[in-house]
């Protein structure tokens, strides 16, 4: 039996554990007492990460379609044979791009962007649950400067207020729960912002109800509040930053109740406080708005950058910030910075012997719909974006699609060319979790068949566009991540020092706060006489579908029996929206928007409030009629 | 009869066991962790540790167990079980972890019995190494497992500074002594009454660490812990199952095939009942479904005096590490302590 230190790959968090192994098999995972997130405690995912790669549906050679059907072929014949159909389409003017995921490491995804803007000479590169957090970051980026937390895990435990925009923080991170968790039996003051009363909701001091999609109702009235006390009391408060005036304008008018004043109390007073923000849902740029206004809460306040206070955006994925980080977003470059940013342009250009192109690049839903040629590294875009089976229609339409993946996914299976590639544990490569820290994967097991480690594989593809360098290994790569995205400098140096728990990057010299006004709050004019519910898409990112769950046969259960049980999805109501619309034992109802109309089966739920549906992430395909493009949208419910 | 070994003879003592057998020991890991490993020489053995968070019950009950070989032969299917017949020395185990292998042990040998797992558990020899200083969170002393052992090992080490005192629980433990002449010398009386002391100075360290079993048995026994207490308590749990996975008495388990090209090795895994889906049913239908079932469920199981008839002690050995693992603040002290008085956090 060995112990290869590893980092868990599920959500942002980073925990360390390790991996153990028998006769080079996967066998198990044990906690780490001494890793500085984890401290010895894993949630539910951590402790069966290994299964995944145990069980998981595994390719094992590289595959091509060939008259329809997917064949096994040599890793040279795929590799050339890929790059001859890209550079094909390329020739005849068609656009191609490529995604790269939060589930893969940072030297895949920085390689896979080098592919993308140095190889194929495009900005069409992206990475699927970009389209979920990136109005989150482009909030926080509009009032901070940066799109970068300002706090960490660990302080959240220490706060003596801690404001919680939730999407069911208890699942989606629960290392972070169990911070809020840590400081709430310490007598912190909890204040929650959410349409269900959920676990952290029921642990909070006060748990402010909104309807989805208006969270920035409850931000509003906070931020009036606390604008409310510095004008009484200018002394002992702290109200800061450039333009609040503007934002007085904003927000005065609203309406202020006993439980915001007692909010805004326990924000202003803290001497450490935490901002936790999960991806809110809402129509156009709504949660931007959200982000910024929450982001504006904290600045005001002084919690933006004072030791022990801060804010943490809650990504679900575990490299959602090294993907960003490595500049897999059209218009970022490695280092997050800006496309048209002339300096870091020619420092690539330098680095990479190649000129950029200066053409803005598409998002990922608009590029998994409009390219000809696509390459996905290590992902299932239909499972994680919010068009869902739209996605899959469209990428079927695709010409030339090829993924490199270490498990079979949907995406696999209708792919032109197919790559198997190392998962989690048979890698090496580094991850940087929400805070910023940047671990790495060690390599516990070997890749079945004939799968290679995915920074190889894109390497190889780079060279194929004059784009190689000679990397003997994932280091190497990171050495040249250093020089590409600054924050990284020095950063093998430092993770070859800094043990366990890597290395944290240090903050950027541009985080600075700009008070925006907030706007009028967003939804409230959403619900009306024709369509007087609110169905709301629940949560942002659905894990069920995430190979590292589906295919661990202890964290596949509740989410298989639940699609086993609903085939055709269903929408959440409370008892009293049920009971009014005298379904007499019928369990479904139909639900109409300005979008569409379908017919649903129903689930009762105790923690959602009268006219407010809820249908889950992982079902919202089945109410696509209904919601459009939007995550919240005004319904009528009647009997089918 | 009680032994007694030179501490610098306990290196030819490990090299003759090394030669017998497997010998698994608390090892300073790469990260600084203790964990329990595979040693391949005697001076890897930590003697100065607090007990690693992971538990040695995966010696007898690996987190991913292959317990039955299935293979396609033509029209029929050929099945065989699967059995680890290693000779493994479990060394340094901590008093509370050796009494927990027992209670797994009974449990395992109960009709009908796991013969995959006894054949693990009578080719181990436990070796432990008794508290001098009981770990900062541990009660045992509150569950009779610790800080030293009546029973349950098959050899009892206790340090006396410069010899360590050696008693033989066991056949196994008379082998493991065997086959060294002149390592071993009858302990003088002084030495067993260092060892007395010893224990007696180990109990005193306790402070607060108590786990008041026997009053909250009596409640949950007669089901008068009330379902709102459950409901709170349940809301401090984050359902991680990590209590289940490191606690030296749980062995739940699930299984699941693992395919390989025309032939499957059915694998026993750990699972937690903290879990929803570990009582779904086929049907769909979900007898706890609801955390606070589940966690009175797994509370009525280790403390309930049904249970104790049943194991002749409760489902906890004191070692602590629930308290360490726990994510929310569901551990067995604060949760019997809770039953006990009535009240969650107030």
């Amino acid at each position: 039996m060995s112990a290869v230190p590893s980092t868990c790959p599920f959500c942002s968090c980073g925990c360390g554990f390790y991996l153990l192994t028998n006769n080079g098999q996967l066998v198990g995972v044990a906690p780490s007492e001494t890793h500085p997130v984890s401290s010895g405690r894993l949630c539910a995912r951590g402790w069966s990460a290994h299964e995944a790669a145990l069980w998981g549906d595994r390719l094992r050679q590289p595959l091509l379609r060939q008259n329809g059907k997917p064949e096994s072929v040599s890793w040279d014949e795929a590799l050339d044979h890929i790059a001859g159909r890209l550079k094909a389409l390329i020739d005849a003017g068609k656009p191609v791009g490529v995604l790269g995921s939060p589930r893969a490491t940072n030297e895949e995804n920085y390689l896979a962007g080098k592919l993308a803007r140095a190889g194929l000479q495009t900005n069409n590169v992206d990475f699927s649950y970009h389209s979920i957090c990136g109005p989150l970051f482009a909030g926080l980026e509009e009032v901070c400067g940066e799109h970068t937390p300002t706090t960490s895990l660990n302080d959240i435990a220490s706060s003596q207020t801690i404001l919680l925009i939730e999407g069911n923080l208890a699942e989606t991170h629960p290392r972070a729960a169990s911070s809020v968790m840590k400081a709430v039996e310490k007598g912190a003051h909890l204040v929650t912002i959410g349409y269900r009363i959920t676990q952290m909701a029921r642990l909070s001091s006060l748990h402010l109800q909104t309807t989805p999609g208006n969270e920035r109702e409850a931000i509003n009235g906070l931020l009036a509040a606390i604008l409310d006390l510095r004008r009484q009391d200018r002394t002992s408060v702290a109200v800061r930053g450039e333009g609040y005036e503007a934002l007085w304008r904003d927000v005065k008018s609203v309406k202020r109740t006993e439980e915001l004043r007692q909010a805004a109390e326990w924000i202003a007073r803290a001497e450490r406080a935490t901002f936790l923000l999960a991806c809110t849902g809402g129509q156009g740029d709504q949660p931007q708005k959200d982000a910024a206004a929450f982001a504006t809460l904290a600045a005001i306040t002084g919690h933006l950058d004072r030791p022990g206070s801060g804010l943490l955006p809650l990504l679900a994925r575990s490299n959602v910030r090294g993907a960003c980080d490595m500049g897999v977003i059209p218009e970022r470059l490695p280092g997050y910075d800006p496309l048209d940013d002339e300096r870091a342009r020619q420092r690539l250009q330098d680095l990479w012997g190649k000129k950029l192109p200066s053409d803005h690049g598409w998002g990922a839903e608009n590029l998994l719909q409009s390219v000809s040629g696509l390459i996905v590294v290590a992902d299932d875009p239909p499972s994680v974006v919010r068009m869902g089976r739209r996605a899959m229609a469209a990428m079927g339409r695709i010409e030339f699609l090829v993924v490199l993946d270490a498990f079979v996914t949907p995406t696999v299976r209708i792919a032109h060319a197919v790559l198997p590639i190392a998962n989690f544990a048979e890698t090496e490569g580094t991850l940087t979790n929400m805070e910023g820290r940047v671990q790495r994967l060690r390599t516990a097991t070997n890749p079945p068949g004939e799968a290679r480690i995915g920074w190889q594989v894109l390497a190889e593809l780079c060279a194929r566009f004059d784009v190689g360098n000679s990397y003997t290994s994932a280091t190497d790569v990171l050495c040249e991540i250093a020089q590409a995205a600054p924050r990284y400098a020095g950063i093998e140096q430092r993770l070859s020092e800094g043990g366990w728990g890597g290395a944290l990057l240090k903050d950027s010299d541009n985080a600075k706060f700009v008070v925006h006004p907030t706007g009028a709050t967003g939804a409230a004019a959403l619900a009306f006489a024709g369509r007087p519910h609110v169905l709301a898409c629940d949560g942002a990112f659905d894990w069920g579908r995430d190979p590292l769950v589906l295919f661990s046969p202890t964290l596949s259960r509740d989410y298989q029996s639940e699609r086993k049980f609903f085939p055709n999805g269903f929408v959440e109501m409370c008892e009293r929206d049920v009971d009014a619309l005298n379904l007499g034992g019928q369990r479904h109802v139909r639900l109409t928007s300005v979008h569409g109309d379908a017919v649903v089966p129903i689930r009762v739920r105790t923690d959602l409030k009268p006219g407010v549906l809820s249908v889950p992430y992982a079902f919202r395909d089945h109410v696509a009629s209904v919601l459009g493009s939007d995550s919240v949208t005004a319904v009528n419910v009647e009997p089918p | 009869m009680a032994f007694a070994i030179e501490r610098q003879a306990i290196t030819k003592w490990l090299q003759k066991l090394l030669e017998s057998g497997e010998v698994i020991a608390p090892v300073r890991g790469p990260c600084g962790d203790i964990l329990f490993s595979t040693i391949h020489s005697p001076e890897k053995v930590e003697w100065n540790f607090q007990n690693p968070l992971h538990p040695p019950k995966q010696f007898v009950l690996p987190q991913t167990d292959p317990i039955v070989k299935i293979k396609r032969n033509g029209e029929r299917h050929e099945v065989a079980p699967t059995y680890d017949d290693t000779r493994r020395f479990l060394f340094n185990v901590r008093s509370c972890d050796a009494k927990g292998i027992a209670f797994l042990t009974r449990m395992y040998e109960m009709e009908p019995a796991d013969a995959s797992y006894l054949r693990r558990a009578n080719n181990l020899t436990i070796i432990s190494l008794a508290c001098n200083i009981p770990c900062p969170l541990g009660f045992c002393v509150c569950t009779d497992s610790g800080p030293f052992l009546r029973d349950s090992y098959d050899v009892q080490l206790t340090d006396l500074g410069e010899s360590y005192l050696v008693e033989v629980g066991s056949e196994k433990g008379e082998t493991a002594l065997s086959g060294v002449p002149n390592l071993f010398h009858p302990a003088t009386e002084d030495e067993v009454s260092q060892r007395k002391r010893l224990e007696i100075e180990a109990k005193n360290h306790f402070e607060q660490e108590t786990c008041h079993f026997a009053s909250a048995m009596r409640r949950i026994s007669t089901g008068r812990v009330q379902d709102a207490l459950w409901e709170k308590m349940s809301d401090s749990c984050l359902e991680c199952g990590g209590c289940n996975m490191v606690c030296p008495t749980c062995y739940c388990f699930s299984v699941k095939d693992l395919g390989r090209v025309g032939a499957w090795v059915r694998c026993r895994m750990w699972d937690s009942c903290q879990y929803a889906a570990f009582t779904l049913e086929a049907s769909g239908h979900n007898p706890r479904a609801h955390r606070k079932e589940r966690m009175k469920r797994r509370f009525f199981h280790k403390v309930s005096a049904q249970y104790y008839q049943r194991d002749g002690m409760v489902g906890c050995v004191g070692c602590g590490r629930c308290i360490k693992v726990c994510l929310g603040a569901t551990n067995m002290p604060a949760v019997v302590g809770a039953i006990r008085k009535g009240k969650w956090n107030e």
